[in-house]
C-alpha cells in the first residue's frame, strides 16, 4: 500500500509522462504521415507546437475547461449554505486552503474535483446530489473529493481528460473529413486526412488502455478510505454511494474524457461507455467501507 | 572508506529529514491551537448576535399572533353572550389586528421565523462541526507527532534533539468518560 507521499509523487510523475507521451504521439504520427506522403516538414513544427500548446493549456486552465465544459456556475454561502460550509469546514481539517466551490444544474447526481494542485483546485457537485443528500452524507462525498485535491490526483485526471478530448476531437475531424473528401478521388488533402484518420483510429483503442493505466482505480479506494479518516463516518458514505448507485440520470454534460473526473461513473448503464471504466463498482467500494464499520 | 562516508551522510539526512518534520508538525500543531481559539471567537460573534436577530422577529411576529388569538376569543365569547356591545367590540379587535398583519404581510410577503430558525439551526451546527474539525486537526496532528517519536527509528534521537511528546487536545483519562455504568449498558428508552 503505498502512502500519500508517494501517490503525490507518483501522481506528478505520471502528469509529467502523460504529457510527454501525448507531445509524442501526435508528433510521430504527423511525422509518420508526412514522411510517407512527402509532405513540407512544416507541418512536424505545427504539430509539436499544438502538442505543446494543449499539454500547457491543460496543465494551467485544464481547470476552467472542465468546468466550462460542464456548464458549472460557482455556488454562493447563501443559496448552498451545507455544500459551501462543509467543504471550508473539511479544508481546514485537511490543512489545504478552501478550493473554489462549483455547482451544474442537473438532476443527476454527481460530483467531482479539478483543478492542478490544492492551491489551485475546485470542488463541483450536482444540484442533485445537494438534494438527495443529507449533511453527512455530503461530508462523506465532499472529504473524497478533497482527498484527490491533495494527492495531486486532479492533477493528473484533469490533463488526462484535457488531453483525451483534444485527441477525440482530431480523431473525429480527421475521421469525419476523410469520409466527407472519399468521393473526391484527385484531391491529395482528402486523402492525408483519410491516413490521418485511420492511423488515429487504430490507435483509439491503444489510448483508451492509457487512460485506464493512468487513473488506476486503487485511487477510488483511496480516496474512500481517507475520507472515512477525515470524518469518522463510513456509514454515511455508504449510504451516499448507495444513493449515487440508484440514482439513474445521465449527467449530460459529461463525456468518455472526463468520466474520471466523477466520484461515480456518469454513463448510468451504457455499455460501450463502461468498457472505459476508471471506476470500480460501487458495490466493491460499499464492501470495502462495510469492513471499516 | 568511500562506503563509511556514504553510510555517514545517508544518516544525516535521515537526522535532517527527521528534524525537519517534528519542526513542521510543532509549528502546525500550533497553528491549529490558535485555529481553534480562532472558531471559537467566530461562534462568540456570530451566535449570539444570530439568536437576538431571531429572538426580534419572534417577538414581533408572536404580538400580531396573540392579538389575533385575542380577537377571536373575543369573538366567541361575544356571540356567546349575544350581546350587540361585545359583538361590536370584537369586529373593532378583529379588523385592527387584520390590519397590522396586513401591514407585515406587505413588509415581508412571508412570515420570517420560521426560516430564520432554520437558518440559525443550520448555523448552530456549522460552527459546531468547525470547531470538531479544528479539534480533530490539532489531535490527528499530535498523534503524528507522538507517534513518530516513540517509533523506532524515531525513539533514538528525538530525546537526543530535545523533542517531547505534545499534550494535544487535552481530555481527561480518569473521569466518567471511559468508564459505563449499569444504566448506561441498558438500550435507551425513547418516550416522546
Amino acid at each position: 500500500m503505498v502512502n500519500v507521499y508517494e501517490q503525490i509523487t507518483n501522481n506528478k510523475i505520471r502528469s509529467g509522462v502523460i504529457i510527454s507521451l501525448f507531445v509524442l504521439f501526435i508528433s510521430t504520427a504527423v511525422y509518420l504521415i508526412s514522411y510517407s506522403l512527402n509532405l513540407d516538414s512544416s507541418l512536424l513544427i505545427i504539430a509539436i507546437i499544438f502538442s505543446l500548446a494543449s499539454s500547457f493549456g491543460s496543465y494551467f486552465w485544464g481547470d476552467k475547461i472542465v468546468l466550462s465544459l460542464n456548464q458549472a456556475r460557482p455556488a454562493s454561502r447563501k443559496e448552498f449554505f451545507n455544500f459551501y460550509t462543509v467543504t471550508e469546514n473539511l479544508s481546514l481539517a485537511n490543512l489545504i486552503p478552501t478550493p473554489k466551490i462549483y455547482i451544474i444544474d442537473s438532476p443527476s447526481m454527481n460530483a467531482f474535483a479539478t483543478g492542478r494542485d490544492p492551491n489551485h483546485a475546485v470542488v463541483c457537485a450536482t444540484t442533485g446530489l445537494l438534494e438527495k443528500l443529507n449533511r453527512s452524507e455530503l461530508e462523506t462525498v465532499v472529504a473524497h473529493e478533497l482527498s484527490h485535491v491533495k494527492n495531486y490526483d486532479i492533477r493528473l485526471m484533469t490533463i488526462v481528460s484535457v488531453l483525451i478530448g483534444t485527441l477525440s476531437i482530431l480523431i473525429n475531424m480527421a475521421y469525419r473529413s476523410s469520409l466527407f473528401r472519399n468521393s473526391d478521388d484527385n484531391d491529395n488533402n482528402g486523402g492525408v486526412l483519410a491516413v490521418i484518420g485511420f492511423v488515429l483510429i487504430i490507435f483509439a483503442p491503444i489510448i483508451a488502455q492509457l487512460i485506464q493505466l493512468a487513473i488506476s482505480r486503487r485511487r477510488e479506494y483511496f480516496a474512500d478510505a481517507s475520507a472515512v479518516k477525515l470524518t469518522r463516518q463510513p456509514q454515511s458514505l455508504i449510504n451516499a454511494l448507495k444513493k449515487l448507485s440508484s440514482d439513474d440520470k445521465k449527467l449530460e454534460t459529461a463525456s468518455t474524457a472526463t468520466a474520471s473526473l466523477y466520484i461515480t461513473n456518469p454513463f448510468k448503464g451504457n455499455k460501450i461507455a463502461s468498457m472505459f471504466s476508471t471506476h470500480p463498482p460501487i458495490e466493491d467500494r460499499i464492501k470495502a467501507l462495510e469492513q471499516m464499520l | 572508506m568511500i562506503y563509511i562516508l556514504a553510510l555517514i551522510l545517508i544518516l544525516a539526512l535521515f537526522v535532517f529529514s527527521f528534524y525537519n518534520k517534528l519542526k513542521r508538525l510543532q509549528v502546525q500543531i500550533g497553528a491549529s491551537v490558535q485555529e481553534i481559539g480562532n472558531q471559537l471567537k467566530r461562534q462568540a460573534n456570530l451566535i449570539p448576535n444570530l439568536v437576538d436577530s431571531v429572538k426580534g422577529y419572534m417577538k414581533h411576529e408572536k404580538g400580531i399572533f396573540e392579538d389575533l388569538t385575542n380577537a377571536r376569543k373575543s369573538v366567541d365569547e361575544a356571540i356567546a353572550s349575544q350581546d350587540n356591545k361585545k359583538i361590536d367590540k370584537a369586529q373593532e379587535l378583529i379588523s385592527k389586528g387584520i390590519s397590522s398583519l396586513k401591514v407585515i404581510m406587505e413588509s415581508n410577503p412571508e412570515i420570517q421565523t420560521s426560516g430564520l430558525i432554520n437558518n440559525l439551526m443550520d448555523e448552530l451546527r456549522d460552527t459546531a462541526d468547525k470547531l470538531m474539525y479544528a479539534r480533530r486537526t490539532l489531535i490527528d496532528l499530535s498523534a503524528d507527532y507522538n507517534s513518530s517519536i516513540v517509533t523506532i527509528p524515531g525513539v533514538w534521537i528525538a530525546s537526543a534533539l530535545g523533542f517531547k511528546a505534545e499534550k494535544g487536545f487535552e481530555t481527561a483519562t480518569n473521569s466518567d468518560q471511559i468508564k459505563v455504568t449499569d444504566e448506561e449498558m441498558k438500550n435507551p428508552k425513547v418516550t416522546l
